[in-house]
């Protein structure tokens, strides 16, 4: 989750976050290139009385700066590129969840193998135990296995909602009418938080979104005995 | 006794070709800071995670610490 005077991300829990983090900082190194050199410029440019009136072209010029933001895009592009395909490989998931964005909680429905589908409503604040994060807590976590690739089905039943879970680097429109594909895969086990990203009404931000990963055979567990609640 | 005449004209362009290669060779400077200091450093701290993570034992630690709800602490 973030942290009081967070600038960068939250860690990676997955691997394409892992990605996107190290793009993150190529791209931040173009751009503090970029800035250097303009605000040099423009310091030098405005402490001086000098000017010249009298240049009205210059082809060498132009070609440099024609040529050198072109090759800058390029390295850009590149690294982008190369992520945005490796986010739609074929991953060939284990397990298929269903998020489905409601006024104004999540519910989840793991239907593989048994129907076990249950909702996720925020808890209150002063529902809260010590320890736990405020507007990030639900009563029900999704729970999924670590270190296995899981595909989530988003769509919403309402209104336009967002299932977006910052350490793991998904973020997918919850769309009604219409079934978005997402995949990630949890490097490690831990609980992730996640809020709505997309305004949906009074509420918009008090249906959080909580990852639970953990082994296998404990999600084996917990899934036979939600099913045993249900 | 007479003083040299002083330049008149192309002042602005003797700045210009003082000041460009400094500001290039700043920003070149600053973008070799941010990939040394933070980028590589970055991707290290990442690598070095990982290299000996031993993800049954940090379930283990973090499920006795209670902040699972699908698996609760043993107590051992």
């Amino acid at each position: 989750m973030a942290h009081p005077t967070q600038l960068g991300f939250q860690d990676a829990a997955s691997p394409v976050m892992e990605e996107l983090l190290h793009f993150h900082d190529h791209a931040l190194m173009i751009v503090f290139l970029i800035s250097t050199l303009v605000l040099y410029i423009i310091i030098a440019m405005v402490s001086t009385k000098l000017t010249n009136k009298y240049i009205l072209d210059s082809q060498e010029i132009e070609i440099v700066w024609t040529i050198l933001p072109a090759v800058i895009l390029v390295l850009i592009a590149l690294p982008s590129l190369r992520i945005l395909y490796l986010m739609d490989e074929i991953n060939d998931p284990h397990l298929t969840i269903k998020a489905m964005g409601h006024q104004w909680y999540w519910s989840y429905e793991y239907t593989d193998y048994e129907n076990l589908g249950f909702d996720s409503y925020m808890v209150p604040t002063q529902d809260l135990a010590p320890g736990q994060f405020r507007l990030l807590e639900t009563d029900h976590r999704m729970v999924v296995p670590m270190e296995s690739p899981v595909r989530i089905l988003v769509s919403a039943e309402d209104v336009l909602h967002s299932w977006a879970v910052p350490s793991l680097g998904v973020k997918m429109d919850a769309v009604p009418g219409r079934l978005n594909q997402t995949a990630f895969i949890a490097s490690r086990p831990g609980v992730f938080y996640g809020q709505c990203s997309e305004i949906c009404g009074a509420n918009h931000s008090f249906m959080p979104i909580v990852v639970e990963a953990v082994p296998l055979e404990h999600f084996e567990n917990w899934s036979s005995l939600m099913l045993e609640d249900a | 006794m007479s003083l040299p005449k002083p330049a008149m004209r192309g002042l602005l362009a003797k700045r210009l070709r003082f000041h460009l290669p400094i500001a290039f060779g700043l920003s070149l400077i600053a973008a070799a800071a941010f990939k040394f200091g933070v980028t590589e450093p970055r991707k290290k701290a990442y690598a070095d995670f990982y290299k000996h993570y031993d993800s049954m034992k940090e379930f283990s630690a973090m499920k006795e610490a209670g902040i699972f709800e699908s698996v609760r602490p043993t107590g051992k």
